[in-house]
């Protein structure tokens, strides 16, 4: 099998690139430039928050600047552009024996938009004031009156170009898989990976429009004159709150179901065994994808929706942990029997498996409406999220990262350094995020750059384990730049037996045209 | 055996499925402005989120709830972008169920040029709303008023005796009616050269 490995030259290859490997990498490489800004903005919060009082950050709008943008390039910017962008753009079409993506310019155009929205969001932040709004963006806060100039207006455009961006992306990714797998690559048969990259990309295309309605809607009504969220103009702020929780809870999952995809192919791969109950698993994913589409208001338990109402959100929110526990107790039965290899992309789906059930158990903690009472903008709501969302979905970037990286560039990371790194992480995001329970509990709100000394001790707890996850993640950026520059050259596959999946068998790196005569599936296993 | 897929055929494939999945994105847009009216109607309809009912028949109590006396506490706000003093004539009254009520209020223009505002209203306790019907208010309407101009701002509504049958709300005794007076967004609301107040 002869693969053509002619590359066009630097700028075309890289600017006008319609090859999904390429495109894939840029992804990464804008996630990680994103990672590094937004984790900064994060270091320099908790460096404010380590002690009572104002130490570092006496401008309380460019406070709350950095909260907002911190969640805009984690949740738009680093999570969805690495995981959907990078990874998926790299491995769908690799894992379902397809030469390319359904719309190769398309994919183009889904990057560029995105690198664009980048750039116009750092302009919102440093634009009069910046975005002081939250990821949320509720009005009035967000509206002309409390935030004029055009920060928020800029904010908005961002959010459009990263939503169609995504859209684009997402038709891609649908057309590529139900049209483009391989002879016997059936439904049934594709690996996990794509099979989170499929509901994923159906959330997107259903949940993103929401948001850019919605989204136009505060842009008209700050500067065009509609009131669709002004309450003297007969509008009502509260049905921005259900627009974008229509959108915002679905998102939640367009973060973590890839996240679901990358830890089944590695904790397949290294236990040496096909996923336990591989249908219950697919299904798993796309029953939380249709209920995550009916829960939206358990995030407004707090704006008055009358009793009925929160029981039945606080009910449909419980029965997510349905099928997230078919998934855990499935990984476990996968490892169960297996012959276990501790390489580090399996240290990074076991500490994915820690993060995921401390945030779901907080998560069906927070789920009830009486309980939220108490704990709704609290602490103990930003360790929630970011246990179950956000490191839980950066732990499988990081194992993705480790466990495609030799397919990637041909070169494989150094796995003693890999590991240390590990361990500084896991244990700094612990020492970060578990202590935030804690205050949160006492009563500390989110959102604040100072607070009473009462919360003084786990808030300094806390800063320190900032502190250790910045080493882990310097220590991250150095195991990869050496990897790509001098790591130890592998071939095809070089985890063995566990790795049953297509992309192993094509050359390391994989050569720029890949699967141009189809790899035939016909009458083989499920590929986990 | 291999299936043979032609690249034409491929690609008229993907265009379909493209141009359906855009189709899918262009409905979704649609829903989320077609949320703004369908989520009106549901608030006036139900009460949802404090909306009180507007023009409803009037209904006599009967029964137990003929007897039921609810105190309802009136409430005025002033947004700060509006010169105007905003307050009950009396800050509360008791009222029989089913029975139309008229409550006034007082606006005066502090400052010296006309303004028009206009008035947004809801009930608390939330649960209430649907139970309280406005048959005629002041806040239907834009008002305007002269420099220095008071006026009184009247309000009928009446309580459904309904409101006795819902175990939600049985045990309430006290309601809070609420009106936040604006400036106008729809007519200029400040008809003369700004006084820079």
């Amino acid at each position: 099998m002869a693969h053509d490995d002619h590359k066009p030259g630097f700028f075309k290859r890289w600017f006008m690139s319609t090859n999904h490997k390429d495109i894939g990498t840029l992804y990464i490489i804008l996630s990680i430039i994103a990672a590094i800004i937004g984790g900064a903005m994060s270091w320099y919060i908790r460096l404010e928050l380590m002690e009572p009082g104002i130490q570092y950050i006496d401008d309380f709008q460019f406070y709350n600047v950095l909260v907002t943008a911190h969640g805009f390039l984690m949740v738009f910017f680093v999570v969805m552009p690495a995981m959907i962008g990078g990874f998926g753009n790299w491995f769908v079409p690799l894992m379902i024996g397809a030469p390319d993506m359904a719309f190769p310019r398309l994919n183009n155009i889904s990057f560029w938009l995105l690198a664009a929205a980048l750039i116009l969001l750092v302009i919102a932040g440093l634009t009069g004031g910046g975005p002081g709004t939250g990821w949320t963006v509720y009005p009035p806060l967000s509206s002309a009156e409390y935030h004029p100039g055009p920060a928020v207006d800029l904010g908005i455009l961002s959010l459009h170009l990263a939503g169609a961006s995504s859209i684009l992306g997402a038709a891609n990714f649908i057309t590529t898989i139900l049209n483009m797998r391989a002879p016997g690559m059936t439904i049934h048969r594709m690996p996990l990976f794509v099979w989170a990259i499929l509901v994923t990309a159906f959330l997107l295309l259903l949940a993103l429009p929401v948001l850019a309605g919605a989204l136009t809607m505060l842009l008209t009504d700050r500067n065009f004159g509609t009131s669709f969220f002004i309450v003297e103009g007969g509008g009502d702020p509260l049905l921005w709150q259900h627009l974008f929780w229509f959108f915002g809870h679905p998102e939640v999952y367009i973060i973590i179901l890839p996240a679901f995809g990358i830890i089944s192919q590695i904790v397949s791969t290294f236990s040496k065994k096909p996923i336990f109950g591989y249908l219950g698993m697919a299904y798993a994913m796309c029953a939380i994808g249709v209920v995550g589409f009916v829960v939206w208001a358990h995030h407004m338990y707090m704006t008055g929706l009358d009793v009925d109402t929160r029981a039945y959100f606080t009910a449909a929110t419980l029965v997510i942990a349905v099928p997230t526990g078919v998934k855990i107790f499935s990984w476990l039965a996968t490892m169960w029997g297996g012959s276990i290899d501790f390489k580090t992309p399996m240290l990074y789906a076991f500490g994915f498996i820690w993060l995921f059930v401390v945030g779901g158990v907080t998560g069906v903690t927070l789920a009830n409406a009486g309980m939220d009472t108490v704990f709704h903008d609290t602490y103990f709501v930003v360790a929630h999220f970011h246990y179950v969302m956000a490191i839980a979905a950066i732990f499988a970037m990081f194992g993705g990262f480790y466990y495609w990286i030799g397919k990637m560039c041909g070169r494989q990371y150094n796995e003693g350094l890999a590991k240390i790194q590990f361990w500084i992480f896991f244990i700094g995001v612990n020492v970060l995020f578990f202590p935030q329970h804690f205050s949160g509990m006492a009563g500390m709100p989110r959102r604040i750059p100072d607070y009473p000394d009462a919360y003084a001790g786990w808030n300094y707890v806390s800063s320190i384990g900032a502190f250790i996850t910045m080493a882990g993640t310097f220590l991250f950026l150095w195991i990869a730049y050496r990897t790509v520059t001098s790591g130890e050259k592998i071939g095809a596959n070089p985890w063995g037996e566990g790795a049953t999946t297509l992309e192993w068998t094509v050359d390391s790196p994989a050569p720029f045209h890949t699967h141009e005569v189809l790899p035939d599936m016909t009458g083989k296993a499920p590929a986990e | 055996m291999v299936t043979t897929v032609t690249a034409g055929n491929l690609t008229v494939r993907n265009r379909r499925v493209g141009l359906m999945l855009a189709l899918g994105v262009v409905a979704m847009v649609g829903l989320a402005y077609a949320s703004v009216p369908l989520y009106q109607l549901f608030c006036q309809i139900t009460g949802y989120g404090g909306t009180p009912k507007v023009g409803v028949v009037v209904e006599k109590a009967t029964g137990a709830a003929a007897e039921r006396v609810m105190t309802v506490m009136l409430d005025a706000n002033v947004n700060k972008g509006l010169d105007w003093e905003f307050k009950p004539q009396v800050s509360k009254i008791k009222m029989p169920l089913g029975e139309e009520t008229l409550a006034f209020y007082i606006a005066r223009n502090l400052s010296d040029v006309a303004i028009t505002g206009t008035a947004t209203y809801n009930v608390t306790p939330f649960k209430a709303a649907e139970y309280v019907s406005k048959i005629e208010c002041f806040c239907f309407t834009e008002q305007r008023l002269e420099a220095g101009e008071e006026m009184p701002m009247p309000v009928s509504f009446y309580i459904d005796p309904e409101i006795m049958n819902d175990p939600n709300t049985k045990d309430l005794e006290n309601i809070v009616l609420s009106y936040t007076f604006f400036p106008s967004r729809k007519t200029a609301s400040v008809e003369t050269k700004d006084d820079n107040s």
